[in-house]
């Protein structure tokens, strides 16, 4: 058994470490292999409105189970929620994943012409790590940043990078900001509570009455 | 007095009106005759006129087949069926199935959609042509979930029109994102109801690995499967959290181990909280096909149906293989995870607050869709003179009693064991239990027993509850042997009778459409309302005002 696991960590690594390929129907620049994938990566397409990259930005973002234990009701999550660069900024990724399982870290909201689908994708099996770059363009903006695994952004894997000051917040941010939907069982309150916080209201009003006639009778 | 007596006047009035305006015909029978006695029956006043429902435009009963996967196609070796109806499966993801991805070019791998390692294949231990060293990785996928930003389900997915239940289930692990592209809510390809069958041949060391890609804990049983208590590193590998091991925690993975002795059509689910996981869909096919020499098997059947690459040892015996899988929805268990998004809240609401004693299924799928949609991918398609092999489970709640228009079904194995020869019985009503396997076998010769000629011959379960969608019939896992001549271009079948038109809508499911609205115009439609009864209703509230003000009038000054 050993031996055919050996066998099979050869073949994935000798297998076409990077493939460019077009898929079906969409024309991303896409690179697939054993530790995962990579999208529309640029390290050298300038945007129409950058006449230069203005500056450098590296980040080594660390994803899985671990960083959400912070974070009350979630299950997985990223250890940075926000990123901050200048217009025209080339910015690198190192995504590492901490768990066993495939997680990405996918930004939304490039230019089209230069970036497919107007997105840069990561993604990472269990275990690997993986880095890729982008140039943004000179728009002050705030980009999505999450992971589309099912379910994984909602419970957690979500973070906005901010070009210069952005263009405001997203929803449901970690630490960052609210949910727009919360769901009827955040808006369900605790009846009994509601109860007790009434008629406690209730006998506090009608002593106060009592006591205030009481007064005005002496 | 004086003060007093206008009140009085007034109630008294009220009174009056009161019994002048009640509806006649909510007056009581012995009422009604004792009145046609003294003045003979009430003239005839007509009913309300029909009203007429608008339809909203229906959906495309067979979309276009853009990508080109139903045709016939020799990939890398591969020889993979011509699919006759509309929907089929990719055919590159069945190529790399039956491969292994770490065999194929990097062009079939990347128009699979496979990661490389989603089902790889080594060694040919022994010697007979084929690869008996089997690891598959299988994912946790939540489809229509909660999302915190949108009031619609993520990701997509639906079992008919407008019928969206939360479900969860063992995928493959495709590369990529959970949704169609960027601009889309709809599930993938590929990421769907049900879990894959999964097809490994008798005697291959075979692993699989769980990558719990989901929110919860979540196991993986064998059910049926020849496979020891515990793995080789001592590891539970039943995948009971009471009796055998520890589940498999979200972002966390576990490979469980088997070499099947036996061939036959065995089953895998989750074993956690199984009276809820195995129902929101964690459960699949799990097929030991029998040794054959130089026998490649088509690993992941996605979604079901049809093999398009079927083993040797099926090919010996039959023309066509399907897979067919019954599962059912409770409405109640499945929309709580579409509630919030706190895992804790969800955690509690499925497992402590639901109560499966008090559970009824809704909604009833084949191979994860519901008709109509069951006629673009679920059916059985035949010519004349065929033997067709169906692997049937019933993944549902209840037995169902599976009965097939113009042909009869023999049974020739029982949750993957072969009958004797002798014993093997032929029915038109077959009992499934819960979980239970029925390998079946179609004969199309025409000879008045097995078949009675081509067609489109359905085939249901004969109780009530599964022929409708939440009691709105047709519906539920409603599917048809169907014969290839009676299949359009598009794979579409050439029905007869009636319009299918209101079953493509959302509106019909939700109970807002006539069921015989288009047979004759009219004749079935809802009726408008009551004019004269609404008039009446509004006269009595203005007397019943009058009366109350008038008593209190008189309680106060009286």
């Amino acid at each position: 058994m050993r031996g055919f696991f050996s066998a099979l960590v050869f073949l994935w690594f000798s297998f076409a470490p990077w493939v460019q390929a077009a898929t079906g129907h969409s024309h991303h620049r896409m690179s697939l292999d054993a530790n995962g994938a990579t999208m529309n990566a640029n390290d050298d397409v300038l945007p129409r409105d950058c006449s230069r990259i203005q500056a450098e930005h590296s980040f080594e973002v660390h994803a899985g189970h671990r960083y959400a234990r912070d974070v009350p009701g979630a299950m997985f999550g990223y250890n940075i929620a926000e990123f901050h660069v200048e217009p025209c900024s080339q910015v690198s990724v190192t995504l590492v994943n901490e768990d066993e399982v495939r997680h990405q870290w996918m930004l939304h909201g490039l230019p089209r012409y230069l970036y497919p689908g107007g997105m840069f994708h990561l993604e990472v099996s269990g275990g690997h790590r993986r880095t890729a770059s982008f140039i943004v363009p000179s728009d002050e903006k705030t980009y999505l940043v999450h992971c589309d695994m099912s379910q994984h952004m909602e419970k957690g894997m979500k973070a906005q990078l901010k070009v210069g000051r952005g263009s405001g917040d997203f929803w449901s941010v970690p630490g960052i900001s609210g949910d727009l939907e919360a769901g009827p069982a955040a808006r369900r309150p605790e009846w009994r509570r509601f109860a007790l916080e009434f008629l406690a209201a209730l006998l506090v009003s009608l002593l106060a009455w009592r006591w205030a006639g009481a007064g005005r009778r002496r | 007095m004086r003060r007093t007596g206008a009140p009085a006047w007034i109630a008294l009035l009220a009174v009056l009106g009161l019994l002048v305006s009640f509806p006649p015909q909510w007056y009581p029978r012995p009422v009604k005759l004792q009145l046609a006695d003294w003045f003979g029956p009430p003239d005839y006043h007509a009913n309300p006129p029909s009203v007429e429902t608008e339809l909203p435009a229906p959906e495309a009963y067979c979309p276009e087949d853009v990508p080109d996967w139903r045709q016939a196609y020799e990939i890398e070796g591969v020889s993979i069926a011509a699919a006759p109806q509309c929907r089929s499966d990719n055919p590159w993801t069945i190529a790399a199935s039956v491969r292994g991805t770490n065999n194929v070019s990097a062009d079939v791998l990347m128009k699979s959609g496979l990661t490389t390692d989603a089902v790889t294949k080594g060694e040919d231990t022994d010697g007979d042509g084929d690869p008996d060293e089997i690891h598959i990785r299988l994912e946790v996928a939540e489809l229509n979930g909660f999302s915190p930003e949108t009031p619609t389900p993520v990701p997509r997915y639906a079992l008919a029109p407008g019928i969206e239940p939360g479900l969860w289930v063992f995928a493959p692990k495709f590369a990529g994102m959970s949704t169609e592209n960027f601009e889309s809510m709809k599930a993938r390809d590929g990421l769907r109801l049900p879990s894959p069958a999964i097809r490994v041949e008798q005697g291959d060391h075979v692993l699989i690995t769980l990558e719990n890609t989901h929110y919860m804990p979540h196991t993986l049983h064998l059910h049926g499967s020849d496979h020891p208590f515990r793995a080789i590193g001592g590891e539970g590998n039943d995948g009971v959290p009471f009796a055998s091991e520890m589940p498999v925690m979200p972002g966390q993975s576990r490979t469980y181990e088997l070499q099947p002795r036996n061939a036959g059509t065995k089953f895998y689910h989750c074993h956690v909280q199984p009276q809820v996981h195995v129902m929101m869909g964690l459960q699949g096919l799990f097929i030991i096909e029998e040794n054959r020499p130089d026998n490649w098997v088509q690993t992941f059947n996605i979604g079901d149906g049809e093999v398009r690459a079927p083993s040797r040892a099926v090919r010996e015996n039959y023309e066509r293989e399907y897979d067919l899988h019954y599962t059912d929805v409770d409405a109640e268990l499945n929309r709580r995870i579409q509630q919030g998004n706190d895992v804790r809240s969800i955690t509690r609401s499925m497992h402590r607050d639901y109560d499966a004693t008090e559970a009824s299924s809704d909604y009833f799928a084949l191979n994860g869709v519901s008709f109509p949609y069951t006629f673009r991918e679920s059916l059985v398609v035949v010519r004349p003179d065929e033997r067709i092999k169906l692997r049937v489970v019933n993944g549902g709640r209840d037995g169902i009693a599976l009965h097939t228009h113009g042909h009869t079904m023999t049974v020739t194995d029982r949750d993957g064991i072969p009958s004797p020869t002798g014993a093997r019985i032929t029915r038109d009503v077959v009992w499934l239990a819960t979980a239970q396997r029925l390998d079946i076998q179609l004969n199309t010769a025409n000879d008045g027993q097995g078949a009675y000629g081509p067609g489109i011959w359905l085939f249901h379960d004969h109780g009530s509850k599964a022929i409708t969608s939440d009691g709105i019939g047709p519906g539920g896992h409603i599917s048809a042997i169907v014969y290839e001549e009676f299949l359009g271009k598009d794979g579409w079948p050439a029905t007869q009778g009636v319009s299918w038109d209101p079953y493509f809508t959302a509106a019909y499911y939700q109970r807002k459409v006539p069921v015989w609205d288009r047979y004759a115009p009219g004749l079935f439609s809802d009726a408008g309302e009551d004019r004269g009864l609404n008039i009446r209703l509004g006269l009595m509230a203005m007397f019943l005002a009058l009366l109350l003000a008038a008593l209190y009038r008189l309680g106060k000054h009286g």
